[in-house]
């Protein structure tokens, strides 16, 4: 028999078996009381110093792990578990962002009987992180300033769906041409409803701020308990 | 290229279901409030095909502009430069109701 050409309409989400991985995630996130954040940033931004840095504000209140996601090495963990933290590393092997599967595959490696916060450090990069759900509460994008003010409107997409930004090494401003006016009002016209918090993770200013901010998202998500 | 995946596990599952010998041209819905790329999903989908019963197929990608609804005044508009509030009413809330979706609208085979 001869075959013929036809169209056949499908209609399916590119991004399905994502998607649904990444509910059961949210699931398990949500019947273990645990807020978790995804934590999206260009390489060197500074996530793992603002996690060195957050971690042991957060360590007398709270229990904390950290899923630490990089292309090849272990250096990110390593860093964390200095400061006795639960972490657990996942490669991936070249990829350039985690998906909710590789999540859901590490997630049995965590005490789960007393978890208020479990961090999510994504690959450095800041495109396509931001298409893909891990099954987080919500995403915080680090951006250094030194990156450029103009960032916000090269990357649409993360600050479109993030529900803060963190802005790095503001100690370096003086030493820049960053114009923080233009920065903040970009990132306020692609998402109004974001919460901008300016640090230096190096001299430490700015850090209380977001920590309050985070640990208030950990109540609040823990009281949505029903 | 972790789309393209996706895609691939798409057309995998609906040419075994339709008994389909030879793929000739896959079509795409790429909102613009996504990342996926043109060129970039050119080139993954040349990769994917290469020895599979998509090769020579043609990739077609419509690209999607981003529509909102204000959640204040209902007004529905595009979303231009990425900048989005209601230009009616000044309102920071608004619905995207088109524009983040990653879709593969259908396949022409034989």
């Amino acid at each position: 028999m001869e075959s013929i050409r036809r169209e056949i309409e499908v209609m399916a989400n590119l991004l399905s078996s994502n998607d649904m991985q990444a509910e059961l995630n949210r699931a398990h996130f949500r019947k273990n009381n645990c807020l978790a954040i995804n934590v999206i940033g260009s390489p060197g931004a500074g996530k793992t110093s603002l996690l060195e840095k957050t971690l042991p504000r957060l360590t007398e209140s709270l229990h904390l792990g950290v899923i630490e996601g990089d292309i090849f090495t272990s250096k990110d963990a390593d860093r964390i578990a200095t400061h006795d933290i639960p972490v657990i590393q996942i490669n991936t092997g070249g990829g350039c962002h985690l998906d909710s599967k590789m999540v859901s595959k590490v997630l049995s490696k965590f005490d789960w009987n007393a978890m208020d916060l479990m961090i999510i450090e994504n690959v450095g990069n800041l495109v396509c992180p931001a298409d893909f759900d891990l099954g987080e509460a919500f995403k915080v994008i680090v951006l250094s300033i030194v990156e450029g003010d103009d960032k916000p409107s090269k990357y649409p997409v993360i600050f479109r769906n993030a529900k803060a930004v963190v802005l790095n090494k503001m100690d370096l401003e003086m030493l820049t041409d960053v114009n923080m006016e233009t920065m903040k009002k970009d990132i306020l016209s692609i998402n109004p409803q974001i919460r901008i918090f300016e640090v230096s993770c190096r001299n430490g200013n700015g850090l209380e701020e977001w920590v309050s901010w985070l640990s208030q998202e950990v109540s609040d998500y823990k009281e949505l308990k029903g | 290229m972790s789309l393209m995946g996706g895609v691939f596990e798409v057309i995998e599952q609906t040419a075994s279901q339709h008994n389909v010998k030879k793929v000739l041209q896959v079509k795409l819905k790429v909102g613009e409030l996504t990342n996926a790329e043109p060129d970039a999903l050119q080139m993954a989908f040349e990769a994917y095909c290469k020895d599979t019963i998509c090769e020579g197929a043609e990739l077609l990608v419509e690209r999607v502009p981003v529509h909102a609804r204000c959640r204040n005044c209902h007004y529905e508009f595009t979303v231009k430069s990425m900048f989005f509030l209601c230009p009616n009413c000044q309102n920071a809330s608004i619905e995207i109701i088109q524009g983040e979706e990653l879709l593969l609208e259908s396949l022409e085979v034989e």
